[in-house]
């Protein structure tokens, strides 16, 4: 079976289930932390994944942790993925259920290494011209990894904005290397 | 070794860093999902097209094969052991591509066109997409100038045309790639000035290798180095290590290239060697992409698979420039099963076929060639005048012969005309008989083929023919070679030159000493 389809399935009913009962807001800020905990907590996704646990410890565990920041209507959904045996995608659902509510507000993720920090200028500068370019709202967490060099890699999606040190490098390694390829045979 | 000089270093370099401030590299990715036994499945790569290019880490390339609704399904052309889950990749923006040119002639190359022959890049004019749609009615013209294979068997019952697709079919240790490197070793004198001024066209060649022993490609090129045919020959190798997409993709290369000389109104010929091969390793990765398997278990589309490719080989129109591209596929049978899924699919899309057979082989009949069942549809059309002439009894002796072989064997009571039906067919037969690397240029093929079907082999021993042939031949270049430059030049036989044959060799015979 996919692994794209089960989670699209069940993170779509609860997107149609939350603007049926005009709670979508709600619903999707619920979307976000359980995606974040999930995303944080390693041990939470080998629970959830394990067959060993009860369904009922599961359910529990769920609700201890959740149960005080979540509307009564996730934590159902919650409780329903679980009675489906299905709590081992659970994170896939959510990762899924963001893309979906991301895609309903018009807005688009992308995620943006730079080798050092950058100011608020920088970006707002960033974020400026990816929207220009994607023509959406976009929302960006940044990330640093000095193994980079310098400059910036954004990605939108599929599509990567490559203006690292790092890849330069590589490029020019490559052009140099073309006409000696006689002597990797 | 060349050397890279300093100053070109610095060249490259300040070019790099000239551009460095403002140049963005803006590509498209994906995520490995799972990989395995040469095939990975992506996550991404929203905007892929089918049968493009993409890029894994470790230099590993790959290409796209399946479009699903979640993932893409991706062949990859090197080892599948250096990918792991998780890993990016990139797209190329370019669809399976060939480098084409007049540089590639005399390399041997990848299906890629990377070159193998470690002598250095390749030198070519553009990439052209491995996959490109045959051409339709409009622009074709039916077949019309021979492709000479210099082989007498072939050249005068099954002539094969500049544009025809002519299969080879035949068990293991056949002689089947013999014909074709014979073949293409003929086609040095259509390079020749000689060729140029008696209006024959050069014939470019490729050799597409799929699923070979490298020694016995290397053997291949040797032989044709050795002929000095690599100068008009590109071969296109993927041997049996090399990965099955690889193995897939060879002879559609193969025919990028020759329809790259037969666009520019030149004449290109390529041999597959060999498509069952070629099916195997589609079949191969077709099961590993899941898509359901069918007869023999091949996939549902391995008719087109061969069609598609087979389709490409033409003789283009006046208006574009009158180039061919002459496809001769070779299909390996087991046990002579040509009733098996492939032999029948390719027998089927071919303009004919050239059966050997492995009896005929061990019986010293070399080329092994079957003249009972092999067959040309179109060539016949593209003989030079002087040999439909001669060889049209030639075909009915020997089938003739065949038919009284079986009686011959039995008793000795046999009448006068059988008597001689058989002794003209047997030394027909001889006469046919042909050694490896040693091509038979047209003019010499028609005037043996007049003395065999004209019977003046009768009071030559069996054993004698080929002797007799060889010094007859060497008589006429002496004592009459306005013979061959007659038939060169008008390419038909008028009544003079019959009669100057006939003269000929009642001289000759009584010359000829038996041995």
């Amino acid at each position: 079976m996919s692994v794209y389809r089960v989670p699209y399935r069940y993170a779509n009913s609860l997107v149609q289930l939350a603007e049926e009962k005009n709670i979508f807001e709600k619903v999707s800020g619920d979307g976000d932390l359980i995606f974040n905990t999930l995303n944080d907590s390693k041990e939470l996704r080998t629970v959830l994944k394990s067959p060993v646990i009860k369904p009922a410890v599961k359910k529990e565990l769920l609700e201890t942790i959740f149960a005080k920041n979540i509307s009564g209507e996730t934590l159902s959904f919650l409780n329903f993925v679980i009675e489906k045996n299905r709590e081992d995608i659970l994170f896939e659902i959510f990762k899924e259920f963001n893309s979906l509510v991301d895609k309903k507000n018009g807005v688009v993720k992308a995620s943006v290494i730079s080798a050092v920090d950058l100011n608020n200028d920088m970006k707002q500068n960033l974020l400026d011209s990816l929207e220009k370019k994607t023509s959406s709202k976009v929302v960006a967490n940044y990330k640093i990894d000095q193994k980079i060099i310098g400059g910036f890699i954004a990605q939108v999606k599929d599509t990567v904005y490559d203006a690292s040190i790092k890849r330069q490098l590589e490029l020019l390694r490559k052009a140099l290397l073309e006409d000696s390829a006689i002597y990797n045979n | 070794m060349a050397e890279i000089r300093p100053d070109e270093v610095s060249a490259i370099l300040r070019k790099q860093l000239a551009g460095f401030e403002n140049e963005t590299d803006v590509y498209e990715v994906g995520t490995v999902l799972q990989v395995g036994d040469g095939i990975a499945r992506v996550y991404g790569l929203s905007k892929v097209m089918a049968s493009e290019l993409v890029e894994f880490p470790n230099d590993v390339t790959g290409m796209v094969l399946n479009l699903e609704e979640d993932s893409v399904g991706c062949v990859l052309f090197g080892e599948s052991t250096l990918i792991k889950e998780g890993d990016t990749v990139k797209r190329t923006n370019r669809v399976a591509s060939f480098p084409v040119g007049e540089k590639l002639l005399g390399r041997i190359v990848n299906p890629l066109g990377e070159p193998v022959d470690g002598r250095g890049t390749v030198q070519f004019e553009k990439y052209m997409p491995i996959e490109r749609k045959a051409l339709g009615v409009i622009q074709r013209q039916p077949v019309k100038e021979p492709l000479q294979t210099g082989i007498t068997a072939i050249d005068a019952m099954i002539p094969i045309g500049r544009g025809q697709r002519e299969l080879i079919i035949g068990d293991r240790q056949t002689g089947k790639t013999a014909i074709a490197i014979d073949t293409i070793i003929n086609q040095k004198y259509t390079h020749t000035e000689e060729a140029k001024k008696y209006g024959v066209k050069p014939v470019y060649c490729v050799y597409v290798a799929i699923g070979q022993k490298n020694s016995t490609v290397a053997q291949v090129v040797a032989k044709l180095e050795e002929a000095g045919a690599m100068e008009y020959t590109t071969v296109v190798s993927a041997p049996a290590s090399t990965p099955a997409p690889l193995q897939y993709i060879a002879p559609y290369s193969g025919a990028t290239l020759g329809e790259y000389f037969r666009d520019n109104g030149k004449h290109a010929l390529v041999i597959y060697d060999d498509l069952s091969k070629q099916a195997a390793a589609y079949r191969e990765l077709s099961l590993l992409l899941r898509r359901p398997p069918g007869r023999e278990a091949y996939p549902g589309d391995v008719f087109y698979l061969h069609s598609r490719l087979l389709e490409r080989a033409s003789k283009l129109s006046e208006d574009l420039g009158g180039g061919s591209l002459t496809a001769l596929p070779i299909i390996e049978t087991q046990q002579g099963d040509v009733s098996a899924y492939i032999p029948t699919n390719v027998i089927s899309i071919t303009d004919g076929q050239i059966y050997l057979l492995p009896n005929l082989f061990n019986a010293g009949v070399r080329p092994a060639i079957d003249v009972g069942i092999s067959v040309s549809r179109v060539g016949g059309n593209a003989q030079i005048k002087a040999m439909k002439k001669v060889a049209g009894s030639l075909k009915l002796d020997l089938a003739q012969y065949r038919e009284l072989e079986a009686f011959a064997k039995i008793g000795s009571d046999l009448d006068k005309s059988t008597q001689r039906t058989l002794a003209k067919g047997a030394r027909l037969v001889e006469l046919l008989k042909q050694g490896q690397y040693v091509p038979v240029a047209v003019e010499k093929q028609v005037v043996s083929v007049f003395v065999g079907t004209n019977n003046y082999f009768e009071s030559v021993d069996v054993t004698d023919v080929k002797r007799f042939e060889k010094e007859f031949l060497e008589y006429v270049e002496l004592r009459y070679s306005q013979i061959f430059e007659s038939i060169r030049v008008a390419k038909a036989l008028n009544d003079e030159t019959v009669q100057l044959i006939k003269k000929a060799v009642e001289e000759f015979i009584e010359k000829f000493k038996k041995s």
